[in-house]
């Protein structure tokens, strides 16, 4: 039987991998679950509120975003736009050649792995280290992440043990205590050595200019320690109107995301580093990134822009879980990713016009959202353009008997009153029509009620007739 | 027309047709305050025990910081120079300097911050450049040593962010620098510091 893509890689999924992506994103659902039951009794008007916040956000941005720039500029940032991924990729290598930087350290960006950015670097000659211990751990290995937060959650410490002794950071050891003790020690000399550190960002305050940076390792704070310049990447939804919305949104950020209150840093970085600071960027560029997203503004899928990156829609969703992250053949995976990433794909809709297709609508994304996403809405609206584009849906069982059945009353009568004799035929697995047997392997029928709906509805109209005459 | 143009044109164009555009929320003061936080009524004794949740040790004594940092075996520990009281206290603990250098990162494995306040509600320490003015110094060394005056405690993360002071490098610290990324394994101390403590004065 012809089949979606996702399910051609799903299929293809050792069972460790598999394992492991469940098992972890299951104790993340559960560690999400004990921190807002702990913390909070109403926590879905909470997250209704945080959703109300960024969908005021987004549809302001032409205001916010002029905003942002005009408070980042008097802060001493220098503000940069990029149209598209190619000109968000040449801006940050314009300010790094013109400061005769070959080197940089690459805190954790979503973004600038959306734009290819270590591509871009290490084809213009400039060495870029990731410095987030998973993210590291896949540029060693040349892999994709496969988690927006945990982006090696299909890696065991074996695999990480062997990269790490191909790598000559010693001998195989697969401790994690040793493994993050020999990735602290190496990268520290990278920070040190860098001519520049690269961050994303949370959050754009708009009135304040602040970029708001939450990390677990300190990372992105050691770029804004080390190294001379800093750049900031970030997409131009990031924008919030000011630093009271923060109250809700970093409280349900962390949460949300890893079951932490907070995260271990919080950073608000609003500028350069002062002359009597003796370290630390003495210059800070803020590159807002497009790449699509007015596209999406403008489209009927402009909810999913109110996205904080917290990976919770991830961990509960069934497919996910099954899949893992790099079925969705793109950098978002997950439910978040399958409304998304063909959205951000352009003219190559098509090529992931299957993602919208791989859930079961069963909602959990749209429940565990901190900024009340309904993503599902939203996958049934891609759905539909997908249909209204005619791209084609292998797998999808003809529906063509089905409409006529729907549009023809004297069809659809006759349908249900001879649907009956199903309870009669042995073995309906095993009858020649496609798609019913695979459905019937794991699913028993129950015993045919149709048809009686007509009769109750009838019988229903002439007893109330009866007693109102 | 330039990036900037471009977009801006685009922002227009997508949201100019919509009919109306969502209305700000009213955000309450406090409205995402853990509920446990109203019932708490001394700021000092829950912002202690909830630095201690999130793994950093707590002290209200110069004496027992010194007591519990020897048992940490520091190599050298970074005091500011205008503390030396605290320097005297600490040297029974390890070897204490009073300048910090770049290219003694590794040698220097402890250090002392001046923070310029902390949040009950989280347990976080707030350090910012204009009370800890080398960064590189409050992030780099193994232990990690807060100085938090009492009356800087702010008593939620709502009344925190209302106080924000007008600093480039604000960073609020809650527990010890951690990841879970190998196997959702917990393991501390991966860029920053392993070890934390808070003197609280």
């Amino acid at each position: 039987m012809a089949k979606q893509l996702i399910d051609t890689f799903a299929r293809r999924l050792p069972d460790d991998i598999r394992t492991a992506v469940h098992d972890n994103s299951a104790a993340g659902t559960a560690a999400r679950y004990r921190a807002l039951g702990d913390d909070y009794d109403d926590y879905d008007s909470l997250r209704r509120l945080a959703g109300a916040i960024r969908q005021h956000s987004i549809e302001n941005l032409d205001h916010y975003l002029a905003q942002a720039e005009e408070s980042l500029v008097r802060n001493g940032a220098k503000v940069h736009f990029a149209v598209t991924a190619g000109d968000a990729c040449r801006t940050v290598s314009d300010i790094l050649q013109r400061a005769g930087v070959r080197s940089v350290v690459k805190s954790k960006s979503m973004v600038s792995e959306e734009i290819h950015l270590n591509a871009h670097l290490t084809a213009e000659g400039i060495e870029s280290v990731e410095t987030d211990l998973g993210e590291y751990i896949i540029q060693i290995d040349g892999d994709h992440p496969s988690h927006i937060v945990k982006p090696i959650i299909h890696k065991n410490r074996r695999d990480i043990a062997r990269s790490f002794e191909r790598e000559g950071l010693g001998d195989y050891n697969d401790d994690p205590a040793v493994i993050t003790r020999r990735a602290r020690e190496f990268l520290r000399g990278k920070y040190l050595a860098a001519g520049a550190g690269i961050t994303g960002a949370n959050f754009v305050v708009a009135d304040s200019g602040r970029l708001v940076i939450v990390t677990n390792e300190g990372n992105s704070r050691f770029c804004l320690a080390a190294a001379p310049v800093h750049i900031a990447i970030v997409g131009i939804e990031k924008v919030i109107p000011s630093d009271a919305d923060l109250a809700v949104l970093l409280n349900l950020l962390g949460r949300s995301a890893t079951g932490q209150q907070l995260t271990v840093y919080t950073e608000f970085v609003s500028g350069p580093a002062p002359a009597e600071c003796s370290s630390g960027p003495r210059e800070m560029h803020v590159v807002f990134v497009d790449n699509r997203r007015t596209e999406v503004l403008a489209s009927n899928c402009r909810e999913i822009l109110r996205c904080i990156r917290c990976g919770a829609c991830l961990n509960v969703c069934p497919v996910y879980r099954q899949s893992s992250g790099h079925a969705y053949r793109s950098i978002y995976p997950g439910p978040v990713g399958a409304v998304l990433s063909p959205l951000l794909a352009g003219d190559k809709f098509k090529e992931l016009a299957d993602l919208p297709k791989a859930s079961t609508l069963c909602g959990a994304c749209h429940e565990v959202c901190p900024v009340d996403i309904p993503i599902p809405d939203l996958l049934l609206r891609l759905r539909d353009k997908a249909h209204r584009e005619h791209i084609p849906s292998p797998g999808t069982p003809p529906m063509g008997g089905f409409a006529v059945m729907g549009s023809h009353p004297l069809v659809w009568r006759a349908a249900m009153n001879f649907g009956a004799a199903k309870d009669y035929v042995p073995m309906l697995d095993k009858l020649p029509i496609p798609y019913l047997g695979a459905w019937l392997k794991t699913r028993t029928l129950p015993p045919w009620r149709g048809g009686k709906f007509r009769a109750w509805m009838k019988s229903r109209a002439d007893r109330k007739k009866e007693e109102h005459p | 027309m330039t990036a900037r143009e471009k977009i801006f044109s685009a922002l227009s164009a997508a949201l100019d047709p919509l009919p109306e555009r969502a209305p700000r929320p009213e955000v309450p003061h406090g409205v995402a305050d853990a509920k446990w936080l109203a019932s708490c009524p001394d700021v000092i004794s829950l912002f202690s025990e909830r630095l201690q949740e999130a793994g950093t040790a707590c002290f209200e004594s110069p004496e027992d910081l010194a007591a519990w940092m020897a048992s940490q075996r520091p190599k050298q520990i970074f005091v500011p120079p205008e503390y030396d009281d605290l320097a005297a206290t600490l040297s029974v603990a390890g070897g204490v300097t009073r300048e910090y250098r770049r290219d003694r990162v590794n040698e220097i494995d402890a250090t002392l911050t001046v923070a310029a306040g902390g949040i009950a509600e989280s347990g976080s320490i707030v350090l910012t450049d204009k009370t800890s003015p080398d960064r590189l110094a409050a992030l780099a060394p193994w232990i990690h040593v807060a100085l938090v005056r009492r009356e800087t405690v702010y008593r939620s993360i709502a009344d925190a962010l209302d106080a924000l002071p007008d600093d480039p490098n604000i960073i609020w610290v809650t527990g010890p620098s951690k990841t879970a990324d190998v196997e959702g394994i917990l393991i501390q101390g991966v860029h920053g510091p392993g070890v934390q403590a808070c003197l609280i004065c």
